[in-house]
């Protein structure tokens, strides 16, 4: 996977400087290389990826269902 | 079209009185914490409450998490004698905020909201301070975490706010 470049703007949340809102973000587990990525979309974009997201959780759940369903038939 | 999409149509389609709050307007202002419903605050007017509920209506929405055998007449009426809603629709979970915390009723999420064009709509989403304040103001763990990042959000927007009104004094400065 291509090495993501980040520009001296976007810096400001991927290495943030101690005591800004940013560090506290990334110290509380928030991934923020994440939050630039949607940043640099549109609005619209966003919630089409919100979609996509939603989507691949939906299909996770069905998955777990059906592992556990086999699983109670097997045992 | 996917569930938000559908969800953001169908508010736009019946051209609901409304502000996108929570999660959703989260994501538009570019936080990256996925939420599964759509929260709106809704304006109580008796013409907005028959456009919510022929909206609701065309989505077949039941009451979320209540029991089965709760009668709930989904109607003007309803709605008028309640605050807040959460629905089960076709489109997904849809959430009716009459108020929301940390900002107030409609009116005043709706002078504290942006313009925002989403799939050729011009919708109104809280503003990043409101709902940063909003946030706050509710304090579930979920928000905790929503907050953090938004507040990075607008920390970083800022800067560059900040960072362009030097470079114009700089430049004007000479």
């Amino acid at each position: 996977m291509d090495k993501v470049e980040y520009t001296e703007k976007e810096r400001w949340l991927i290495e943030p400087k101690p005591g800004t809102a940013a560090a506290r973000a990334r110290d509380f587990g928030v991934d923020l290389s994440l939050t630039v990525n949607n940043l640099r979309l549109t609005p619209e974009e966003r919630i089409k990826q919100l979609d996509s997201h939603l989507d691949g959780i939906r299909e996770l759940r069905n998955s777990l269902r059906w592992i556990s369903r086999v699983s109670e038939r097997v045992a | 079209m996917k569930e938000v999409e559908k969800q953001l149509r169908l508010v736009s389609d019946f051209q609901i009185d409304c502000v996108l709050v929570g999660g959703v307007a989260a994501t538009v202002h570019g936080s990256s914490i996925p939420t599964q419903d759509l929260d709106i605050c809704y304006s109580r007017d008796k013409a907005n409450l028959t456009k919510v509920v022929a909206a609701l209506r065309s989505v077949n929405a039941t009451l979320r998490g209540a029991p089965k055998d709760i009668p709930f007449i989904l109607d003007e009426e309803t709605l008028a004698r309640g605050l807040n809603f959460t629905f089960d629709t076709d489109v997904g979970n849809l959430d009716l905020l009459g108020e929301v915390r940390g900002v107030g009723f409609y009116a005043e999420c709706l002078v504290n909201a942006d313009e925002i064009e989403i799939f050729k709509y011009r919708h109104r989403v809280l503003s990043l301070r409101k709902l940063i304040a909003a946030k706050r103001a509710a304090g579930r763990p979920k928000d905790l975490i929503a907050l953090v990042e938004l507040e990075a959000i607008l920390e970083f927007r800022d800067s560059d706010r900040n960072k362009s009104s030097r470079d114009q004094a700089e430049n004007t400065n000479g």
